[in-house]
């Protein structure tokens, strides 16, 4: 047909599908592109008014988004947009309907033309179709003359409606593309499963139009599938909702490791209807795409679509949207992956530590509990004997009450350590608890000259006030046990800057940060040693079992911060924590304002 | 007198030992690393009789060092093994490879000082009787 446009239109000119072609290949805006579409075919087809009007997807209506020609006033197109809703009849209607074009030589005797414009007597409507048969738009051109509209205006109407169709999908297409690399971006760097799942489910739900989408991960305890993120009223069961492998359609999906596409899921005899995003009788289209990864299925990704209120239109989900969503879940399988080797990792760590720690532990145990059963020997010995001096007794009894404390001693560290990790969170002022350990960490009478250097008007932090005063108390001691006579300590909290973000992981370095940090003069901290200090064991101390500064870390870590040494050898050692900010807005630092869930 | 050599990292595990061996006549020398501890093997006169070490010091084969420089210096030097948990492995190994017995620190109910004590008898006894052995084949071999 393209061959034999332009030639009978008598308005049509070669050029006018050049240019637009131009428009297209050099990327202009769709909505440009459509405008000029419209634009010229009222020029060309002499018609007095056209309007071009483009088919919401998610509402399933019709949208008069251009107009062209006289006549038009504000009131008018919402005038349109009325009709198309109340009766989703019209002409242009019908014409999305049947996705055909439709040619009124005289609208008075049409049975589907509803009057908007007095002065109107003829009309035509094109439709703007896509590669998968869905209407995209229509294109509506009218006239004041009877039978003005020939085959050869429609014609040409509709090579232009095509080019509108082209551009549309074009846009869409890089749309889709920006989509993905922004997936694949997000999915770089995220070592937390949660955060990635939830990001995953925003750009596909926003940038790809799948409004509803939820995302279920095999639970390696239960084997069950269980919801881990979604969008929308299925948000609230997240952690709850699961379904068993093989058990309606999400279940068949990861069972048979093939993706599914159904029309009108509820007719489906797979479909349990267990846990949907809407109600049973209102879905229209369900698409879900397993998730494999290197062990196999993981979990699955699926999304669902509003049955249409118009029988007309068709909202099921077409091979582009299943091949966009499988993309997602490969991308998304491999980010887990990820997450998990990196998860295996710390626990295989942690692991570590708890066998040396335990293997540490007993051997230090072992060797308290030997001397003190060294010291009852004797005791018992001099008993026997018959005599017993008592300075040698109470020599006796000092030793076992010392491996009786050093025991403690140990134990103590031990449930420290053990509980590190297990936060009472409430929202507090992180000044106030660093004025507090401070206190209670610096000698009363001292030469070692102390300086606090706090910043008003800090953000709040969630915190375990508990846990983070034993902290910042450790910090406190460690400067002053390490102080030459004389020396300084400096205290101090401020706003974490670009420069103290660069330790926390690539995705945490846009949030906002609370730093707080504990200079001192003494010796500093060997570089050669910087990489082990927060191992469990490490100590330059007799005392304990060199677990204080791991202790610091779980607390630190716990709290979704990090810490960080970054003093000079020789000069003085200089810890940093950084603690995330409260994400509430509110910045008073008075008390009992706090949540009433606190405290 | 019998003297007898105690390496232990642990102050109190040391004196302790001490005290105990004391009481039953020895004349005691302490070493506080393995180091120390074959350094003081290398060079005391007469030999030690017994050799009381910790297995895991400086590295968890401590023991296995301590024993090697002891049956180098003196080839009937009794060695007797401390091991604090569990490490029954490295001790096992020390046996085989010529130490007279191992001692666990930590056995529930028992009184681990008094089982030093016999173990350290037993071990001059064989320490006595490997040395009669050995005067007796010279005097054999002597008089041949």
């Amino acid at each position: 047909m393209d061959s034999r446009v332009c030639k009978p239109c008598p308005g049509a000119d070669p050029e006018v599908v050049a240019e637009i072609s131009r428009l297209i290949v050099t990327n202009e805006s769709v909505s440009k592109v459509l405008a000029t579409i419209l634009e010229e075919a009222v020029r060309a087809c002499a018609a007095v008014r056209g309007f071009l009007a483009i088919v919401d997807h998610d509402r399933g209506e019709l949208d008069v988004r251009y107009t062209a020609g006289e006549g038009w006033s504000e009131e008018k197109r919402l005038g349109r947009l009325k009709v198309s809703e109340e009766t989703g009849r019209g002409i242009t209607s019908h014409v999305a309907a049947t996705a055909k074009a439709y040619n009124s030589p005289d609208v008075e005797r049409d049975p589907y033309y509803i009057r908007s414009f007095e002065d109107v007597n003829s009309e035509i409507a094109v439709p703007l179709v896509d590669t998968n048969g869905r209407t995209r738009g229509v294109l509506n051109l009218e006239s004041t003359e009877r039978g003005w509209f020939t085959d050869e205006h429609e014609r040409f109407a509709s090579v232009l409606g095509n080019l509108g169709v082209i551009a549309m999908a074009l846009a869409d297409h890089r749309a889709r593309e920006a989509a993905l690399v922004q997936i694949g971006k997000e999915l770089h760097g995220f070592t937390d499963a949660r955060a990635i799942l939830q990001k995953v489910l925003d750009v596909a739900a926003e940038a790809l139009k799948f409004e509803d989408c939820s995302l279920f991960m095999i639970d390696r305890a239960s084997g069950k599938l269980v919801l881990k993120a979604s969008r929308g009223p299925l948000k609230k069961q997240i952690g709850h909702a699961s379904y068993e492998i093989g058990e309606g359609l999400t279940g068949w999906t990861v069972q048979r490791k093939e993706p599914i596409r159904v029309t009108r899921p509820s007719d489906d005899p797979r479909w349990r209807g267990l846990y949907e995003e809407l109600p049973s009788a209102d879905v229209g289209a369900f698409m879900a795409v397993p998730i494999i990864g290197r062990s196999g299925a993981i979990g699955v990704l699926r999304v669902q679509r509003k049955k249409s209120p118009y029988k007309w239109f068709p909202n099921d989900f077409t091979d582009d949207d299943e091949r966009i969503l499988a993309t997602i879940a490969g991308q998304l399988a491999v980010a887990l992956d990820n997450v998990r080797l990196v998860d295996q990792l710390v626990k295989t760590e942690r692991l570590a530590a708890w066998g040396e720690m335990s293997a540490r532990s007993a051997h230090m145990i072992g060797n308290r509990v030997f001397a003190i059963k060294g010291d009852v020997n004797e005791i018992e010995y001099l008993l026997e004997a018959g005599v017993i001096d008592p300075a040698d007794a109470h020599r006796l009894v000092d030793s076992i009450k010392n491996g009786i404390f050093l025991l403690e001693e140990i134990l103590n560290e031990f449930r420290e350590f053990v509980k590190a990790t297990q936060l009472d969170l409430v929202e507090a002022d992180v000044n106030e608890l660093v004025r507090e350990s401070v206190e209670e960490g610096f000698p009363k009478r001292s030469a070692t000259v102390l300086k606090m250097n706090l910043a008003p008007d800090l953000p709040r932090i969630n915190a375990d006030p508990k846990k983070l005063k034993r902290c910042f108390g450790e910090l406190m001691e460690n400067a002053v046990n390490f102080q030459p006579e004389g020396g300084e300590i400096h205290v101090s909290t401020f706003i974490a800057d670009a420069r103290c973000k660069k330790w926390l992981k690539p995705s945490r370095q846009s949030g906002r940060y609370v730093a707080i940090r504990f200079e001192d003069t003494g010796p500093g901290i060997e570089a050669e040693n910087k990489p082990k200090i927060f191992n469990p064991f490490f100590t330059s101390r007799a005392k304990g079992m060199g677990l204080g500064l791991s202790i610091v870390k779980g607390i630190v870590d716990a709290h979704d911060g990090t810490i960080y040494e970054s003093g000079t050898p020789g000069k003085g050692a200089r810890f940093t924590v950084l603690l995330p900010a409260a994400s509430g807005r509110r910045r008073s630092s008075k008390k009992g304002e706090a949540d009433p869930k606190a405290g | 007198m019998c003297r007898i050599l105690v390496i232990d990292d642990e102050e109190a595990v040391r004196n302790a030992v001490k005290r105990r061996l004391e009481r039953d006549g020895y004349g005691v020398d302490l070493a506080e690393t393995q180091a120390a501890g074959i350094e003081a093997i290398e060079s005391h006169k007469p030999p030690y009789d017994v050799v009381v070490t910790d297995m895991v010091m400086e590295s968890p084969t401590s023991g296995l060092e301590v024993l090697q420089a002891a049956l180098s210096t003196d080839i009937f030097t009794e060695l007797i093994v401390l091991t604090a948990y569990g490490n029954v492995g490295n001790a096992v190994e020390c046996m085989k490879r010529g130490a007279f017995d191992y001692v666990e620190k930590n056995i529930p109910g028992v009184d681990v000082f008094e089982l030093l004590s016999i173990k350290v008898a037993q071990a001059l006894d064989r320490r006595k009787a490997s040395l009669s052995t050995l005067r007796r084949i010279e005097q054999y071999t002597m008089g041949r």
